[in-house]
């Protein structure tokens, strides 16, 4: 039977380039095959280094929304 | 046996030779102000999963101490200062030392330069937990080789 895939909330609002990539890269490193990664970031820079590194570890940005008030990027992992 | 080299093919094969995961960079400088983007770099290529070498010499090398005495702001920026200072907090920017703590947790290595810490009298027991070694300039670039380099 596999693992349960854990959803994990990474809360990096107001937090400051490369806060947020950084706080992500530290869920990432506690993460397995399968779970789900979603960060919240309010600095704008988020929305392309979400990218860069997703594409970088090779891992999946499933989505990528700019809310009102927080930007929301779902990361799916593939690989460890 | 003869063997067809394409050259198309071959000078891939060296593109990728050249470019390994890595990001090496020397610190020299020992102003505020060259401190931020070394911390910005030395944490963003952590958290990407790079490499990190960092070769601390000439000027940088008081911060890395025990003891450091604070960074001096050049003249030229002085009247900038409080405003980057202030916009910095702001901004909630984390502070260089910070930044390179983290990266450190995240894998960075940082050396000390084996001459200039001659120069200055300091031993490995004089510099702070940061600090993996104190190595030469060949040894660094040995390091450092096939990666990406920044002199800072």
């Amino acid at each position: 039977m596999p693992e349960t895939v854990q959803h994990t909330i990474v809360d990096s609002r107001g937090s400051a380039c490369p806060g947020p990539i950084t706080d992500l890269a530290m869920a990432y490193r506690r993460a397995k095959v399968g779970d789900v990664i979603e960060l919240w970031a309010t600095d704008p820079g988020v929305k392309a280094d979400v990218r860069a590194w997703a594409a970088k570890t090779k891992n999946e940005v499933a989505s990528l929304d700019q809310q009102q008030e927080k930007i929301v990027a779902t990361l799916r992992i593939l690989k460890r | 046996m003869t063997t067809t080299v394409h050259p198309a093919a071959s000078a891939a094969q060296n593109q990728a030779a050249a470019t390994t995961d890595k990001l090496s960079i020397i610190m020299f400088s020992g102003t505020a102000d060259k401190f931020i983007p070394l911390g910005v770099l030395a944490q963003a290529a952590a958290a990407m999963g790079t490499e990190v070498n960092i070769f601390v010499t000439g000027f940088a090398l008081g911060a890395f101490t025990k003891h450091p005495k604070e960074l001096p702001f050049p003249v030229e920026f002085s009247a900038m200062a409080p405003i980057v200072a202030q916009g910095m907090a702001k901004a909630h920017v984390a502070s260089w030392d910070t930044m390179l703590r983290t990266a450190h947790e995240l894998g960075a290595k940082i050396y000390a330069c084996s001459m200039m810490s001659g120069v200055m009298g300091l031993e490995k027991d004089d510099f702070n937990d940061l600090v993996e070694d104190v190595v030469g300039a060949a040894s660094f670039l040995q390091t450092a080789e096939n990666g990406q380099l920044l002199f800072i």
